[in-house]
């Protein structure tokens, strides 16, 4: 049980930076999320953590030690690998004892523990089995067992899932769900995937070019971003961007049409952010505006409507009996409650009063 | 012809191609190992069918030959060659493949560059220098010679098979609760085993075929069996037949270690050297 705290944390290799000054803080028992694009610095951070990579600067806690003079295996920290590292020379069995035994365990605790851990992610019936013989969702059970054999102050997760076909993927995020809520230890989760870490996280840290973007709930993060890289990075279809300018409160768009008001004032440059499924479609005619369907896409469970907005695409989501047709002519309407201004030159969020 | 007919006659032909292509380079082996069992008379006739002796495998380790004595001299250096170098160079090979160094290219390159110079060159600098610190003719003199000869090939074959190792298994290894070096012993030597083997019968194999030094470094004690090849000389001209009982008890061992590694032998040929 423990709680991590980043302090003013930097990784610097030569003139690259991969994590800036960066000072996070990660509750107790919290399933912490860190989500970005590749290369934004989400793995450093957790390498760092784990202590196989060095920071250049900063202080990193867990509980109430100041680990960065420490070897990883002093951390009491369990890690899960992106391609699993499993130890192919050794069984199943003694893959998930390792931890156990290099600790010095006693024989007859790791019998138990092993068993229990195998128990948990259902790998029971292949304790004998090489790796090497084992589909990619079962090494991933391996990993997985093997990281909560011991019960370590931290989980490490470095994209576990990614190397896993699509299906599988969401069967292994309800698992991996229902163990971190039986287990109750602090894990932090590294993930490229938005939908993994909306569904996983308690908090999510979206970063971006080693800087964390925003920091927060799920919730917090999908319904009130802060900068123009969390609402399009969060959300799929990604976050309509609409360039326009603010006229007496109404938003116009560059080709000048009037489209809704999204409060007072006047400013030349603004972007405006609408989430697909915030646009409601209607006949022609009864929407703010009329606009021309440029594509539709039948996803099953609704239709997505790409559409020809002056010289810009949006695209739409409509109830999955919507039956238009490419340059059909329908009508758009925004839910002014989901609308959200951003600045274009400094990225930030304009919020209403300011 | 059909086309299943054309097949198998390309098929035939194929074979009958490579067959021919064995046979005339295994010529001289064929030779040696007819030759192996004759008389000394039967020799310079090209008998295929003769009367086969065993006799001269026998008289090789008789007085004055004492082929004994060399065999022993070359398991001994091969062998202790090995014992020394297989470890030496796995500490190597581990550190150049995962840490960063310090002139880690340079370092490699020349580690390789010592294979570059002609061996003749240097041999007479050897010569005197083993002659003033009492190495010469001594099995010690040799197996130093030979680890110089392998150890660069060594850690070379042996820095491919550990870069085949991913660093995630490691880093697992780690963040366990392993130290460095029980990720050493408990993972990356079980998994580097089948390379060190193969590294090892490697050099096992140059460090034995090792002629030029040798002959040189050695005149009594501590000469190996290559050389020893040269004691059947005689005043009735080359015992022909001596010469290659002798050759097979040369080969055979390198023929059996041959057929043990053939098949990573390509593999760690190609995992050292492409990089």
């Amino acid at each position: 049980m423990a709680e991590i705290k980043l302090e003013k944390l930097t990784k610097r290799w030569g003139d690259f930076i991969g994590v800036d000054n960066q000072t996070i803080h990660i509750h107790d028992k919290e399933f912490f999320v860190l989500l970005g694009p590749s290369g934004c610095g989400k793995t450093t951070t957790m390498r760092m953590i784990a202590g196989l990579e060095e920071p250049t600067d900063g202080e990193i806690w867990i509980g109430d030690r100041m680990v960065n003079d420490e070897l990883p295996k002093d951390r009491d920290v369990a890690m899960v690998f992106q391609n699993y590292g499993l130890y192919p020379h050794m069984t199943v069995y003694d893959n998930i004892a390792y931890p156990l035994k290099v600790r010095k365990t006693p024989p007859q605790e790791i019998e138990t523990r092993v068993a229990k851990a195998a128990e948990q992610v259902e790998l029971t019936e292949f304790l004998d089995r090489k790796p090497k013989a084992m589909s990619g969702g079962q090494r991933q059970r391996v990993a997985l067992a093997r990281a909560i054999v011991r019960t370590p102050l931290v989980f490490l997760m470095d994209e576990p899932l990614s190397n896993l076909d699509a299906k599988l993927r969401v069967t292994m995020r309800a698992e991996l769900k229902h163990l971190s809520h039986e287990l109750k230890i602090t894990t932090v989760y590294v993930t490229h995937d938005q939908i993994e870490a909306m569904t996983l996280a308690d908090r999510i840290a979206v970063m971006n070019h080693g800087v964390v973007q925003q920091l927060g709930t799920p919730d917090e993060i999908y319904n009130n971003p802060e900068n123009i890289f969390v609402a399009s990075f969060i959300g799929s279809p990604a976050m309509n961007l609409i360039q326009g300018s603010l006229l007496d409160g109404w938003f116009v768009t560059t080709g000048g049409t009037k489209l809704t008001r999204v409060g007072g004032g006047d400013k030349e440059r603004v972007v405006l952010g609408v989430r697909a499924e915030d646009f409601i479609i209607t006949d022609a005619g009864q929407g703010d505006i009329d606009v021309p369907v440029y594509a539709t896409e039948n996803t099953g469970e609704s239709v997505l409507l790409t559409i020809q907005f002056g010289k810009q695409r949006v695209s739409a989501k409509g109830d999955r009996h919507l039956d238009k047709k490419i340059d059909d002519i329908v009508g758009l309407k925004v839910k002014p409650e989901h609308l959200y201004l951003f600045d274009p030159v400094t990225e930030k969020r304009i919020r209403p009063g300011q | 012809m059909t086309g299943k007919q054309k097949k198998q006659f390309w098929n035939a032909l194929q074979v009958i191609l490579i067959l021919t292509a064995a046979f005339i380079m295994l010529i001289p082996i064929i030779w040696i190992f007819l030759a192996a069992f004759k008389t000394h008379v039967d020799v310079y006739q090209l008998k295929v069918f003769f009367t086969p002796t065993i006799e001269n495998f026998g008289t090789v380790f008789e007085s004055p030959y004492h082929l004994g004595d060399k065999l022993y001299n070359s398991t001994v250096v091969a062998g202790v060659t090995v014992l020394f170098a297989i470890p030496i160079a796995t500490c190597a090979a581990y550190s150049f493949s995962r840490f960063s160094l310090t002139g880690e290219m340079t370092m490699l390159v020349m580690i390789l560059a010592t294979q570059f110079v002609p061996a003749v060159v240097i041999i007479l600098p050897f010569f005197v220098m083993f002659r003033d610190i009492g190495l010469l003719d001594t099995r010690l003199g040799l197996i130093l010679i030979n680890l110089a000869i392998v150890m660069p090939f060594a850690i070379w074959m042996i820095k491919g098979f550990i870069d085949g190792i991913p660093i995630e298994t490691e880093e697992a290894a780690m963040v366990d609760g392993s130290t460095r070096i029980q990720v050493i012993l408990n993972i990356v030597l079980p998994m580097a085993a089948p390379g060190l083997f193969t590294a090892g019968i490697f050099c096992f194999i140059l460090a034995w075929n090792e002629f030029l030094f040798a002959l040189i470094l050695t005149n009594k004690d501590a000469v190996t069996l290559p050389i020893g090849l040269a004691l059947f000389k005689a005043e009735e001209g080359d015992l022909w037949n001596l010469l290659s009982a002798a050759g097979i008890i040369i080969m055979a061992p390198m023929f059996v270690l041959a057929l043990i590694i053939r098949k990573h032998f390509v593999q760690g040929m190609t995992m050292g050297a492409v990089r």
